[in-house]
């Protein structure tokens, strides 16, 4: 169970090799994508404007962008601004700086104002990213253990697949992981609701319990207060249509991929666990913001396993690549749709349905593509032409 | 002979784990035991069937667990979905009418 990785200088444990522009606020994130625009093989993101939301979603800004800087995915990190300070203080410079240099890797920064203005930061900038991309192309690969991994899943496109023939076997590659002493990380907070009750008895601490149950209260609270049957909104019309008929019956298939191991937290969002482990994350479960929340607690791979019982033939898959620096391998348990989306797909399971497959022997194959797409060979998305700037989950007003 | 899974012995439905038409014979097992059922509606692959009648407000149990209730009489053999079940929670419908 050993793959090949990059082992960096905080320990962690990364399987791509990005360098990252981005910019601390909005309003710099075009001078972010100049830059990358100069160099060959720099990642770049253009995140939510944070003028008018309110302290908890400007936390939730911050707290993702410098999380995905410190994703052990990433190998350098170039933050550039219009000036160091005077905006809003979670977005000043120094608390990306010193929280990405702290996991010891190398970070530079370009300011509009220091550098003379934009013709002067392009320069600057320009510069400072072909160093870090020339030094983070000297990293290697490494040996190292399953264990050694953070690895985070979504599912998607659900249809009554997604609780037999996918979400178990994605069950079973987290027990394995954390087993082994890794990570796993699901989310979903709708998407719980009429099996939180399952859950809740797994969580080993009573305060973080609480949390989850208090998460999932929540987001109850807020659907009721739409005035509207939960069903009009989540399940979303494609799972109706391949056959789930209840939120509850949604849940309670979801739930599984979250596999047997005791759960150790419930976190925010783009929070990273604080120990190794089986997590909840509570958020949003739209597969344009979660990937990214889960690269920003530390995630490296990210599954996005599909129902996908009602995908046109060949379609497109609902991300492209969302997770920014943490891959998004696609799976599905539905072997019809796998005859339709193969092109795109990366693993099924659709074979404990029609060739009646063991789960474990599906989620033995499972950990395998796992290992192979850790020790670097690209999900069939990464090959894509096309990467998407990831949404956030945020949830104040626009004031 | 169709089949269809049932995911738990205390389950009121099952899914079907190929397209089944009105007036086949569709056959599944629980507690180690075959039983079998006619299908009175057509009912695509992953969709539900009711393993036996189920009044009205009763739960519709899968997983062993409730996922909503029969909105109508649902019969033996017949497909279970958004037009004979209506979910429990997350009803914000219901809270306004109560309001």
């Amino acid at each position: 169970m050993k793959f090949k990785g990059f082992i960096r200088p905080d320990g962690s444990v990364g399987i791509r090799n990005h360098v990252l522009i981005m910019a601390n606020a909005r309003g710099a994130s075009n001078l972010a994508l100049l830059i990358a625009r100069l160099v060959h093989g720099a990642t770049v993101y253009v995140q939510p404007q944070e003028g008018g939301r309110d302290t908890a979603d400007r936390q939730t800004i911050a707290r993702t962008l410098i999380g995905a800087a410190r994703n052990p995915n990433v190998g350098g990190v170039l933050v550039v601004g219009v000036k160091e300070n005077g905006g809003y203080p979670e977005f000043d410079a120094a608390n990306f700086v010193d929280a990405i240099a702290a996991s010891g890797k190398p970070v530079e920064t370009v300011f509009l104002n220091s550098s003379g203005g934009l013709q002067h930061a392009l320069g600057e900038g320009m510069r400072k990213a072909r160093a870090l991309i020339q030094k983070a192309s000297e990293c290697e690969r490494e040996e190292v253990g399953l264990g050694d991994l953070s690895v985070a899943v979504k599912c998607g496109y659900s249809d009554p697949t997604s609780g037999m023939s996918g979400n178990p076997v994605v069950g079973y590659l987290f027990d394995r992981i954390v087993e082994a002493g890794g990570t796993a990380m699901f989310s979903e907070t709708t998407e719980v609701i009429g099996a939180e009750h399952i859950l809740a008895k797994r969580f080993t601490d009573e305060g973080q319990r609480r949390k989850f149950l208090d998460a999932v209260a929540r987001v109850e609270a807020q659907a009721k207060a739409t005035g509207e049957d939960i069903r009009k909104i989540n399940p979303i019309p494609a799972n109706i249509q391949a056959g789930l008929t209840t939120l509850e019956e949604k849940s309670l298939g979801a739930i599984v991929k979250s596999g047997s191991m005791p759960i150790q937290g419930c976190v925010a969002y783009g929070e990273k666990p604080e120990g190794r482990g089986l997590y909840f994350m509570d958020a949003w479960m739209s597969s344009s913001a979660l990937f990214l929340g889960f690269a920003a607690a530390g995630a490296v791979l990210t599954i996005f396993q599909v129902g996908g019982g009602r995908f046109p033939e060949d379609a497109l898959m609902p991300s492209a690549q969302s997770g920014l620096v943490a891959p998004t391998l696609f799976m599905t348990g539905n072997p019809h749709a796998y005859e339709n989306i193969h092109e795109e797909v990366d693993f099924t399971s659709g074979t404990v349905i029609s060739e009646k497959e063991p789960l474990a022997s599906a989620g033995d194959r499972l950990v395998r593509e796992v290992l192979r797409c850790a020790s670097g060979r690209l999900v069939k998305g990464e090959i894509m032409g096309v990467k998407e700037f990831p949404e956030m989950y945020l949830q104040g007003p626009c004031l | 002979m169709k089949s269809i899974i049932v995911m738990h012995e205390k389950d009121n439905v099952g899914n079907a784990l190929e397209d089944i038409r009105k007036g086949d014979d569709v056959s599944y097992a629980t507690n180690g035991q075959k039983q079998h059922l006619v299908a009175q509606d057509d009912v695509p692959f992953g969709f539900k069937v009711a393993l036996r009648d189920i009044a009205p407000d009763a739960d519709i149990v899968k997983y062993k667990e409730v996922i909503g209730m029969a909105s109508r009489p649902i019969k033996a053999g017949e497909c279970v979905h958004i037009h004979n079940v209506k979910g429990k929670r997350g009803r914000g419908d219901l809270e306004e009418a109560q309001a």
